[in-house]
């Protein structure tokens, strides 16, 4: 998040979209609870059900799920068309006076430049999006935004389409809900008042996610919601460190520190590489960042003459490794081997059914978790025939997490230290013995076997021993960086060099640890009562150590705060008083840095507009989800036409919008009593005596409709799959009224499987494998379903 | 010094974070349940489960409303479970803790029928049954600690104190709510006073707080009530003298085969 959670304090209004706080990051409505008392700050909630977060809203307005760019396109539009949003902020700090290429157009759901594939799939040629530029290079801007061609007035007629009335129609709500919400959100467009947008998967698993995310920062943008205290775009993690994992690469075309992954045929060379640094932006340092991070790999292997080793990083093909890929490849046969590590996809997966199939195709594969997972015994679930199948499975008992030391990085990107507590049981080990000891074996039989390119592997730079087990504080020291001839840690990404004389494995994370004694991590210092909260002296973040990213803009031109109340920083007449580390060059002048309040962007300001960031639009614009109960009335692309879309095979199975056999929506979360794909919940006696069963929640009204009483089972079908699970009969569901005709929503969570002490269907049998366009996160928020009953009732186990 | 806890209402989130806390302090099993109509599980407290969120959903005027009232022992000032004892294990501590001496429980459940929150639960499975209960983490109170409940609340929701602190507090937080709150505090009065008190910001019979009970001190008329079934009482005391016995014989083994085991 732009944020952190203690920051959320600072807040007059909350807006909860696609996201569950109290339910799934409970410690958040401590300081959301913070606000309301000392502040009188209002919760707004928007959410297809009505969850525990909605139990304490003050203001709950049900959304279809999958329609949330409508919705948000429709705050824009109502702010720019009432004049609620931030001029003088929306005028200097954004992206909002520049002018775009003068054939930009959008017509009948696509925007200019797209190439249409013989399948219907688009690619966009992104020409026509980029900014016009002067004979000397510059973006020609008009300040007064009143330019036709200018980006505030190209949002302001794309968005003008997004009326109330089609909000409301769209999206199921009411008119009057719709301007209630916007009224009050929009009530942060001024200087003195801060709104908080949070958001998790409620927006991400979509064919349009990414653009969902990019209109919740428009959103902010155009209010002055970004970089002050209070504010923020702000991402509730799914997992408690998950913030981390990401940092280190965890997506497949990420190297540490979100440098991108070098492709095999694009960038063969370092130089090649190199030649793709953006020009401006404090991302002009990345070459720093990239021969650190291969020094920290190889070690004295990495020189100068051999371009630091760059041979020997791994490369992408031409082909997409996320998820859906991986497993639509080893459905094909092409995958010998996997690592399930601390992963369920057997229960976590869309389309389940056929991903636990797939795992089929592989000759091994080795689990490391707590507990035997549903993906370590796949081939005993549901419809599996064991005989068949000859993969054979390597089950790694691994450490719980009080059984290790190591860093978490929470969704505020602070990174804390954590002692083990105790030791793991029975044969299991941590993470980093198991990494460890299989790099040993693999260096060995490379050694003494050869293969095709063992030096990669041989001279990897690996010195971590300590005693007969790794040291956690030695992998920490590395990832912080060090200068490479005596071994001195950094403080700071700034002292980074690209001549091989610094290491570092995640250039963000440069500072955090520090040296071994006194490790940042570690600090554990709180602030005075009566400050902002930022606790400078709590952990580390990243970067640098800065808790509000982007925070030049909670102050104007001159450098005084929009609020005086919340002074993150102010401009004395010779230097700035802060409470936070500089997102800008506070030695500079105010008046110099207010130039490049986003010193992260090529341009230096937020960008309400994106000319080549994203696959499927400079803007975002409403498309229904991939499966839809109705037509998209906003144009007349009925689905996001970037979304790539099998269409064959047996991942490709869909159902098209008003499908009489498949009226209902369907949509999948999470409770507080679980945790994911239920691994590890799903064994403890007292979570499982909580939240024994997998259950459906249905309407009063859907109940009465077929007939069904609470507890009594019922089938859920989807063109992938059926399950058969007891209803939940709540009025937390309710039908959504969408384009003059009800559609009744059915939701169910998806912790549940096969293995473990608390046993019941997996939601995702029922998923779509399908995903965003821009990241290929599966859809799993927005499909349709039938439901009857099943016969019978009470609880479906096993 | 009377210690109390005051829940507010209006800050619970459902999250059951107490449940788990106080299953783990005490060490009590997780039970057998199954789904039921609404998230509360299990759906009634026991020996095992001294406390629980009980979930009410409901639709009123067109609107959901969803809510969380952590149920469980409300340590009264003057408790009934106590005055009825006829084993003398219930005693209100001068913390405030109201504890069961499990030496002396004869299971006689009289408890259980005097106690206007229907709070102490009988160890059914057990041979020789005792009477269980939510002991305000006597234990931890006792070396300063916070109850198990209180200690995890995320969203403070469970305040832990003196019972006058916290009765200022309830009364401070609805004067200076501008309307977050019901003006009532739960257990000021109810029962003739209680250590454990509830503010709501939503009607209380939206809750499942028991609405319905006196505010008289309660001992004096649960005897009033008990005198009127002689033949009951007399015959559950026969029964009951016969458990304290075989209880007092079997405590007194226990202590015996403990201390030959430390010598």
């Amino acid at each position: 998040m732009t944020n952190h959670w203690n920051d959320y304090q600072n807040t007059d209004v909350f807006m909860v979209l696609g996201t569950n706080p109290a339910e799934n990051h409970p410690i958040s409505m401590r300081w959301i609870d913070k606000a309301r008392e000392t502040r009188g700050a209002k919760l707004i909630v928007v959410d297809p059900k009505f969850n525990r977060t909605a139990a304490k809203a003050d203001l709950y307005v049900q959304i279809r799920p999958g329609t949330d760019i409508a919705f948000l396109g429709g705050l824009m539009n109502y702010a720019m068309t009432h004049g609620r949003y931030f001029h003088e902020y929306v005028a200097k700090y954004t992206n909002a006076s520049y002018l775009i290429h003068p054939d930009f157009k959008f017509e009948d759901g696509l925007f200019s430049g797209a190439q249409v594939g013989e399948d219907g799939q688009v690619k966009y040629d992104t020409t026509t999006w980029q900014y016009q530029r002067d004979e000397e290079g510059n973006v020609r801007k008009d300040p007064t935004l009143t330019h036709p061609q200018c980006v505030f007035q190209l949002m302001k007629k794309h968005y003008a389409r997004y009326t109330p009335e089609m909000v409301a129609e769209t999206c199921g709500m009411s008119v009057e809900e719709f301007i209630e919400v916007a009224e009050l959100f929009t009530s942060t467009g001024r200087p003195d008042k801060a709104g908080n947008i949070m958001y998790a998967m409620g927006i991400t698993q979509s064919s349009h996610g990414s653009q969902n995310v990019r209109a919740v920062a428009m959103l902010q943008l155009l209010l002055g919601n970004i970089g002050i205290p209070g504010g923020g775009v702000n991402a509730h993690r799914g997992e408690s460190n998950v913030q981390g994992s990401t940092d280190m690469a965890m997506l497949w075309n990420n190297l540490p520190g979100y440098l991108p992954m070098p492709s095999a045929a694009a960038h063969p060379t370092l130089e090649a590489y190199q030649a793709t640094t953006p020009k401006s932006g404090y991302w002009s340092n990345r070459r720093k960042f990239m021969v650190s991070l291969l020094k920290a790999w190889w070690g004295e292997n990495a020189t100068a003459e051999n371009d630091f080793a760059y041979d020997y990083l791994p490369k992408l093909d031409h082909r997409d490794h996320s998820h859906m890929s991986i497993f639509e490849a080893m459905g094909r046969g092409e995958l010998k081997g996997l690592f399930a590590w601390g992963q369920n996809f057997a229960v976590g997966g869309p389309n389940v059914t056929r991903e636990r199939s797939a795992l089929a195709n592989l000759d091994w594969l080795v689990v490391v978790d707590l507990f035997e997972t549903e993906t370590a015994a796949f081939w005993k679930g549901p419809g599996m025939n064991p005989e068949e199948i000859q993969t054979e499975v390597f089950l790694l008992p691994a450490a719980a997490s009080y059984e290790k030391c190591g860093t978490v990085t929470n969704s505020g990107r602070w990174i804390q230290w954590r002692d083990k507590a105790v030791e793991p049981m029975g044969d299991a080990h941590d993470d980093l013995w198991i990494a460890d000891r299989l790099y040993k074996k693999l260096r060995e039989l490379y050694a003494t076997e050869g293969g095709a390119f063992p030096d990669p592997i041989l001279k990897l730079h690996w010195d971590y021993d300590d005693g007969d087990h790794p040291s956690a504080e030695k992998v920490a020291f590395e990832i912080n960086g060090y200068t490479w001839d005596d071994r001195v840690g950094l403080t700071t990404f700034g002292n980074l060099q690209d001549d091989g004389s610094t290491a570092c494995g995640c250039w963000i994370y440069s500072g955090y640890f520090d040296n071994f004694e006194t490790p940042k991590c570690r600090s554990r210092v709180k602030d005075e009562p009566g400050t902002l909260g930022t606790h400078l002296g709590w952990a580390w973040a990243w970067p640098v150590n800065r808790r509000i990213l982007y925070n030049r803009c909670s102050v104007d031109e001159h450098g005084q705060p929009w609020d005086p109340e919340r002074p993150l920083f102010r401009w004395d007449g010779e230097k700035f008083i802060a409470q936070d580390v500089p997102d800008f060059v506070a030695t500079n002048p105010p008046e110099v840095s207010a130039q490049n309040p986003f010193i992260m962007m090529q341009e230096g300001v937020g960008a309400l507009w994106s000319p080549s960031g994203m696959k499927d639009g400079p803007i975002p614009e409403h498309y229904e989800p991939v499966e839809s109960p109705v037509t998209n009335r906003l144009n007349k692309r009925q689905f996001n036409p970037v979304t790539i879309i099998s269409g064959k095979g047996e991942f490709g199975q869909l159902t098209r919008a008003e499908d009489p056999n498949f009226p209902y929506i369907c949509t999948t979360y999470r409770v507080t009593e679980h945790w994911q794909s239920g691994a590890m919940t799903r064994s403890l006696p007292w979570l499982g005596e909580m939240m024994p069963d997998m259950f459906v929640e249905i309407s009063p009204s859907l109940a009465a409709k077929l007939g069904v009483q609470p507890g009594d089972r019922v089938e859920v079908t989807t063109v992938r799959g059926s399950l058969v699970a007891p209803a939940m009969v709540t009025p937390r569901m309710r039908p959504v009224r969408v384009h003059g005709r009800e559609v009744e929503i059915v939701g169910m969570p998806w912790h549940w499987g096969f293995m473990g002490q608390f046993t019941g269907a997996s939601a995702n049998v029922l998923t779509p494998h399908v995903g965003d366009a821009n990241t290929q996160i599966p859809e799993y928020k927005a499909f349709l379903c039938n439901v009857k009953k099943a016969g019978g009732s009470g609880p479906v186990r096993g | 010094m009377t210690y109390g806890m005051l829940i507010d209402l209006s800050k619970c989130m459902g999250c059951r974070g107490c449940q788990v806390a106080c299953k783990q302090w005490n060490d009590l099993p997780g039970e057998e349940t199954s789904l039921g109509t609404d998230f509360t599980n299990p759906q009634k407290r026991s020996a095992y489960t001294w406390t629980t969120i009980d979930f009410l959903t409901a639709e009123v005027n067109g609107r959901t409303v969803a809510t969380f009232t952590k149920s469980g022992c409300m340590h009264c000032l003057e408790p009934a479970c106590e005055s009825v004892c006829i084993a003398g294990a219930i005693k209100r501590q001068e913390n405030g803790a109201v504890t069961i001496d499990h030496d002396k429980c004869i299971g006689c459940r009289y408890c259980q029928l005097g106690c206007p929150f229907g709070v102490p639960k009988y160890e059914y499975d057990k041979p020789v049954p005792r009477m269980q209960k939510c002991t305000l983490c006597y234990d931890r109170i006792s070396e300063g600690l916070e109850p198990a409940c209180a200690a995890t609340c995320p969203s403070g929701a469970i305040l832990f104190g003196e019972r006058e602190e916290l009765l200022a507090l309830a009364k401070q937080r609805i004067a200076e709510g501008n309307g977050r709150y019901v003006d009532h505090v739960y257990g000021e009065h109810e029962a003739g006073g209680t250590a454990v008190m509830y503010i709501s910001s939503v009607p209380l019979d939206l809750t499942t707080l028991n609405t319905g009970v006196t505010t008289e001190s309660v001992p004096g008329f649960t005897w009033k009530a008990m005198r009127q079934l002689p033949a009951l009482v007399g015959g559950a005391a026969v029964l009951s003298l016969g458990l304290m016995a075989y209880s007092n014989r079997r405590a007194r083994l226990e202590a015996e085969q403990k201390g030959g085991g430390e010598a």
